[in-house]
C-alpha cells in the first residue's frame, strides 16, 4: 500500500490545525508541530493543515520544493494577492500583502514566517493584547526587526492587518493583528 | 477504506471551517463568512456548532454537548450521538471538567472553565445590529467602523419606556473595544463569564454562515451607559432572600422556574444539570459524613 506521509494525514493535520488555533488564541506561546519526518519539514505540515485549492498561495523566498508545492494544491500567485504567504524571516518584505476592507477585514494575507529558533534568540518581544493575561515574552533568532517595523505598518488599522505565524524547524508561534509587540 | 469518514465534513470542508476560526480568533467578534454545508439536520438546530466540534474534534478527546444546560434534552442527545456515530475514538462526558471540548445551546456551564478547554456555542442570530438595520451590506460597513451608536440608541429607547433595557438574552456584547458581538441566547447571568475568559469561545452559526470567537483573555464588555449598567438576573423572592435550587439547594446558580404541576406552586431548579447533581452530591457526601460522625 501507498505510505502518506504523516502531515498529509488527515488527524495530524487535525492536530496541526489544533496547535494554529491554540496559538493564534494565544500569541507568543510555543507549539511543537506534529507528523515531521524526514521528508517533511515543519512548513510543509502547517501549510498542508491549512491549504487547498480553494486558496491562493506565494512561496515569496522560494522556500519550498516545486514538488511539495503541487501537493499543497492551492493557486499560486504574487504576494500581492495571496491568502497565504511563506516568507523568509531573515528578508524583510518589498511588497504589500493583502489587509482585507472594512466591511471583510477576513480577507487579508496569513505570513507564514520562516526564522531560525523561536526558543531562544537575540530578539526578545513584550507581547500584550487579546489572548495575553498580562504580557507574554518571547524571544526569536533570525527575524530581521524591520519585519516588526513592517508589520506595524500593516495592522496599525484595526479590523485591517495581517496575522503572522512565525516557524521554527519544530515550533510555531503566532502574532496576530491584535497583538501589542514592544522590542526589548 | 471502508470505514465511514471521521468527522463526517470532508477535508475540504473542515479545512475551511479551520480557516475561517483562525480568521475569527486574529479579528476578535468579527462574523466570518463561510460557506456551511449541508447537515443531515436542519439549518438552526445547532449545525454552525456541529460543524465547529466537528473541524476541531479529533480522536482521544472529550466532548459535552450541553442544551439550555442540561445534558439529556433533545438537541444535546442527537448532536452528541451523531457526533459518536461519526467520530470514533472520542470520548464524551457530562462533566464540565473533564471535558476538552464543550459544545453548548444556550448556556455556559456554571463550572468556571479552564484554560485547556474549549467552548463552542450555537448561534441562531449571529448579527447584533439586525435589530436596527436590515441590509447586511450596511451592517457590515457599520461593524468594521465599530458605528454602534443606533443598537445604544435603541437601547436608550428601552429605559425611557421601561426604566430599563430589556435585553433577556443575546444580549450585544463589545469584544475587546471594536466589535459587537450577538453572544448567542445565553442569558445575561453567562455574558460576564465571555470578559477575560481563560478558554478560547467559538461561536458557529450554521443557517446565517458565520462563525466568530471571543479569545481567551479578551475584554468583553455588555453594552450600557454610565448612569444604567448593566446588570444580570435577579433571583430574589419578596423577602429579598436568594432563591436557591429545589433539588440541589444551591443558590448561586442560574436557575430555571418551573410549575410544581401538583400543588400549582412555583418551584426554582439549576439550569445547568451537571452543576445540580454535582452540588447534590456534594451534599450528600456532607449529609452521609454527618452521618458517620453521629454514629
Amino acid at each position: 500500500m501507498l505510505e502518506v506521509a504523516p502531515i498529509w494525514q488527515p488527524h495530524i493535520q487535525q492536530q496541526n490545525y489544533r496547535l494554529l488555533l491554540e496559538a493564534m488564541s494565544r500569541p507568543g506561546s510555543l507549539h511543537s508541530i506534529t507528523g515531521l519526518n524526514t521528508s517533511s519539514n515543519s512548513l510543509l505540515a502547517v501549510l498542508a493543515a491549512l491549504l487547498d485549492s480553494s486558496v491562493r498561495f506565494c512561496d515569496s523566498n522560494g522556500l519550498l520544493e516545486a514538488s511539495d508545492i503541487a501537493l499543497l494544491q492551492a493557486m499560486q500567485t504574487v504576494p500581492e494577492e495571496a491568502d497565504y504567504l511563506l516568507c523568509s524571516g531573515i528578508d524583510v518584505p518589498d511588497f504589500q500583502p493583502r489587509l482585507g476592507s472594512l466591511v471583510s477585514p477576513e480577507q487579508s494575507a496569513t505570513l507564514l514566517v520562516h526564522v531560525s529558533a523561536l526558543e531562544a534568540g537575540d530578539l526578545q518581544l513584550g507581547l500584550t493584547g487579546p489572548g495575553i493575561k498580562e504580557k507574554q515574552v518571547c524571544n526569536i533568532q533570525g527575524l530581521d526587526s524591520d519585519w516588526l517595523v513592517k508589520r506595524e505598518s500593516w495592522v496599525c488599522g484595526f479590523p485591517l492587518g495581517v496575522d503572522l505565524i512565525l516557524l521554527d524547524q519544530q515550533q510555531l508561534m503566532a502574532l496576530p493583528r491584535t497583538t501589542r509587540v514592544e522590542v526589548h | 477504506m471502508n470505514e465511514e469518514h471521521f468527522g463526517f465534513l470532508d477535508e475540504y470542508a473542515k479545512k475551511e471551517v479551520r480557516r475561517a476560526t483562525l480568521k475569527a480568533v486574529a479579528i476578535p467578534g468579527y462574523q466570518v463568512p463561510y460557506s456551511s454545508r449541508e447537515m443531515p439536520m436542519g439549518r438552526g438546530f445547532g449545525t454552525g456548532g456541529l460543524q465547529l466540534t466537528l473541524a476541531l474534534i479529533g480522536r482521544g478527546e472529550t466532548l459535552k454537548v450541553i442544551d439550555q444546560g442540561s445534558d439529556d434534552s433533545v438537541n444535546a442527545v442527537n448532536l452528541r450521538s451523531f457526533i459518536e456515530m461519526t467520530c470514533p475514538g472520542i470520548h464524551t462526558t457530562c462533566r464540565t471538567e473533564q471535558a476538552d471540548l464543550i459544545q453548548s445551546r444556550h448556556r455556559i456551564p456554571e463550572k468556571p472553565l479552564r484554560e485547556d478547554q474549549l467552548l463552542v456555542l450555537q448561534v441562531p442570530y449571529p448579527d447584533a445590529l439586525v435589530v436596527v438595520e436590515a441590509s447586511e451590506e450596511k451592517r457590515k460597513l457599520l461593524h468594521g467602523e465599530a458605528d454602534y451608536s443606533r443598537l445604544l440608541v435603541k437601547l436608550y429607547e428601552d429605559i425611557v419606556k421601561f426604566d430599563e433595557i430589556t435585553i433577556s438574552h443575546r444580549y450585544p456584547t463589545r469584544i475587546n473595544g471594536h466589535f459587537v458581538i450577538d453572544p448567542s441566547p445565553i442569558p445575561r447571568w453567562d455574558v460576564p463569564r465571555l470578559h477575560q475568559s481563560p478558554a478560547l469561545i467559538l461561536l458557529g452559526a450554521g443557517r446565517e454562515k458565520k462563525i466568530y470567537a471571543v479569545p481567551p483573555y479578551t475584554q468583553a464588555v455588555p453594552l450600557a451607559f454610565e448612569d444604567v449598567p448593566f446588570r444580570v438576573e435577579n433571583f430574589s423572592d419578596e423577602q429579598g432572600q436568594r432563591r436557591s435550587c429545589v433539588r440541589c439547594g444551591c443558590n448561586s446558580s442560574f436557575l430555571d422556574e418551573y410549575v410544581d404541576s401538583a400543588t400549582g406552586e412555583q418551584v426554582y431548579r439549576c439550569s445547568d444539570s451537571d452543576w445540580c447533581n454535582q452540588q447534590l452530591e456534594q451534599r450528600q457526601g456532607v449529609d452521609q459524613a454527618v452521618e458517620v460522625v453521629n454514629g
